[in-house]
């Protein structure tokens, strides 16, 4: 039953290796002082690898039924939906429409 | 062995086919909620984002008031209580009894360690009087909307920090559980499942520090 998988140690303890390395890149790279907006692109795929990582290897669904993996990949599309359909209005609106004092 | 065989399955429910089937069945469930806390902390992301995008330059000004290195040691602690908690779970899976306490209370531990930083964090924040919304009172920002940045700050840093005390909640649980011996290779799905609970709270962080404490 690949639901009961046990994960290899070496397997977990190279994963949190990795994701400790891909720390200090990030702020390594933070420090690099890379321009806008690379700085943020770089900063997002690193982060994206490192939630790529957890999931796979300390959430399992490397070695899970497919469905599982499917379920998070469809939460990320309407994540990216909720933000481009939101962006569309906020990003585009007259200069009229945007003046917020607080 | 027809003894054994029904004791192994004690747990399973009536409307389950097998031990498996629940096991899979509670997992999906689990992902679903999981699919729940993806877009109730993406409401937050996406503000994070239309704030960001409208006021680019204050991000980069009131990012420097946050700690890299606190941000980062707190990473590190995430990360670090994240493999204790598969540990857990790989414990549960070879029916290393004492483990399973051992590995939860290192957890445990390290969930606390997290949120006394955040918590040393707050209190330097709020005594130079950075508060979030009106309460905002500190004038080392020079820009009209510097409360903004703060509020989802707090809002982002605070919904991740109640997930994390209710993670420490549940493990104190499955600690209590695990002492009396109810996890065994056949049946340990509440230390599965709150350890996706406890990875996806590791990956909002993961996502979190680059974003709030990292910004040029």
């Amino acid at each position: 039953m690949s639901a009961h998988h046990i994960i290899p140690l070496k397997t977990l303890l190279s994963t949190t290796f990795a994701l400790v390395v891909l720390t200090v890149v990030t702020v390594a790279v933070f420090y690099l002082n890379i321009p806008a907006p690379f700085d943020v692109v770089v900063a997002l795929l690193l982060a994206s690898f490192k939630a790529t990582l957890v999931a796979m290897f300390f959430m399992g669904l490397y070695y899970d039924e497919k469905f599982n993996t499917v379920v998070l990949v469809f939460s990320l599309l309407f994540f990216l939906v909720f933000v481009g359909i939101t962006l569309l209005d906020t990003n585009f609106r007259d200069a009229g429409i945007n003046v917020w004092i607080p | 062995m027809a003894q054994a065989q029904s004791l192994e399955n004690a747990h399973v429910q009536h409307h389950f086919r097998s031990s498996d089937q629940q096991f899979s069945s509670s997992k999906l469930g689990m992902w679903l909620f999981l699919f729940t806390e993806v877009m109730f902390f993406g409401g937050l992301f996406v503000a994070y984002i239309i704030y960001r995008a409208w006021n680019p330059e204050l991000f980069t000004m009131a990012a420097t008031e946050l700690s890299t290195v606190l941000g980062g040691i707190n990473t590190v602690v995430l990360i670090g209580s994240s493999l204790t908690c598969a540990l857990a779970i790989r414990a549960a899976q070879t029916n290393n009894q004492k483990m399973i306490v051992n590995y939860l209370l290192v957890t445990i531990v390290l969930a606390t360690v997290f949120l006394v930083i955040k918590y040393f964090e707050y209190t330097a924040k709020f005594e130079v009087g950075i508060l979030p919304g009106g309460m905002y009172t500190f004038e080392g920002i020079d820009h009209p909307k510097a409360s903004v940045f703060f509020s989802i700050y707090y809002m982002m840093t605070g919904l991740h920090g109640i997930h994390v005390i209710i993670g420490i909640g549940l493990m104190i649980w499955l600690v209590v559980k695990a002492r009396a011996g109810a996890y065994s290779s056949a049946y340990y799905t509440p230390v599965e499942i709150t350890g996706l609970y406890w990875h996806l709270v590791d990956i909002i962080w993961i996502f979190l520090f680059p974003l709030m404490y990292l910004i040029d």
